[in-house]
């Protein structure tokens, strides 16, 4: 038996597994400049990696990145949860969602349901977010969730700023 | 504890089970021998190895198969992974084997391939299987040949450069 992925549903939204379905979105952002702080920009088999070493991290880890959907069309939107890669300083909430879909608080609505479940459903209560200094968008959706710098670390030769939640009470 | 729902299939010297978790160092460590791991897809850092790590057992949930652990039968030991890989990129899924460190020349490899590829045809019905081997890689080019597999074309794969792709028989050829 392995680690079954929590499915968390939002007013608008459904966070739910890596489904290889998802590719040709996460490409199309992946290709772009937006994705230069969360690993980009990268091609295709490198896009396809991500999904498959994001499912691996589940069963590694117990918790992982969930793919976030339109709850009514199922159109993949981006990303969001709990990573920890063995390089990291301890797990962090990671939220990222594509430009078109931006200025509806759809990262907020996300970013805040994958907070809820990871208290709910791992335990993980205080968690961090990783932002590198010059990505102000993240900055100010970290603000909104209640988030504040802690210190500046490196992280794979990539400066940037630990943020540092507030306790989050599991659901 | 398991970290996907891949069979246990057996052989006479071994069993090829799904990847667990005392497999990651053993893994990690071939990943970072720049001299065993090249042919395949070496790293130079741990970070890297072990994001391949995560990949390996992730490919098992996203498409429903992957490699296999190799597990020696006599002792337990991890002895390398086979079974059937499919990165976006790659022309066609293949059947690949990595034997590690102490295990070679006991023809474990072909043991396991052998045993990987008949699973592919029998349990999941793929009708052909390619292998994609680097120029100069003669050992795995042996066994590639050993299986019966034959040189079918040059190609540029996206992470290895100029690669050499290798089919195998299919089921009905092996059958006949």
């Amino acid at each position: 038996m392995s680690v079954t992925i929590p499915t968390v549903e939002t007013d608008r939204l459904i966070l739910r597994e890596q489904r290889l379905s998802d590719l040709d979105a996460f490409v199309a952002f992946f290709a772009g400049d937006r994705a230069q702080f969360v690993g980009g920009p990268c091609d295709r088999v490198d896009v396809w990696r991500m999904f498959c070493s994001g499912a691996g991290h589940w069963q590694l880890r117990g918790y992982g990145i969930w793919h976030v959907a339109d709850r009514e069309t199922g159109a993949p939107m981006g990303f969001t949860g709990v990573l920890n890669h063995i390089d990291w300083p301890e797990p962090e909430l990671a939220y990222t969602i594509f430009d078109r879909y931006e200025g509806k608080g759809i990262a907020f609505e996300a970013a805040s349901a994958a907070r809820r479940a990871a208290a709910t459903h791992f335990g993980l209560t205080r968690l961090i977010s990783l932002i590198a200094p010059e990505n102000t968008r993240s900055q100010a959706l970290a603000r909104r969730l209640g988030a504040a710098p802690e210190r500046d670390t490196e992280i794979r030769g990539h400066a940037c700023t630990i943020w540092r939640h507030p306790e989050e009470v599991p659901a | 504890m398991s970290l996907t729902n891949a069979p246990r299939l057996d052989t006479d010297r071994l069993i090829l089970r799904g990847p667990s978790p005392h497999d990651a160092e053993p893994m990690i460590a071939f990943l970072m021998d720049q001299d065993r791991a090249g042919g395949f897809g070496a790293y130079d850092n741990r970070g890297d190895a072990w994001r391949w790590w995560a990949l390996n057992i992730g490919h098992w949930h996203v498409h429903g198969y992957g490699y296999f652990t190799i597990e020696d039968r006599a002792t337990g030991a991890p002895a390398g992974i086979s079974g059937i890989w499919n990165p976006e990129g790659w022309p066609e899924p293949e059947l690949g084997w990595v034997v590690f460190e102490g295990f070679e020349g006991k023809g474990i490899a072909y043991e396991a391939s052998h045993r990987a590829r008949q699973w592919a045809y029998e349990d999941l019905g793929f009708t052909t299987l390619t292998s994609n081997i680097v120029p100069g890689n003669a050992r795995s080019i042996a066994l590639a040949e050993r299986l019966g597999a034959r040189y079918e074309r040059t190609y540029v794969n996206p992470h290895m450069g100029e690669d050499l792709l290798y089919r195998h028989p299919g089921p009905k050829e092996l059958a006949a």
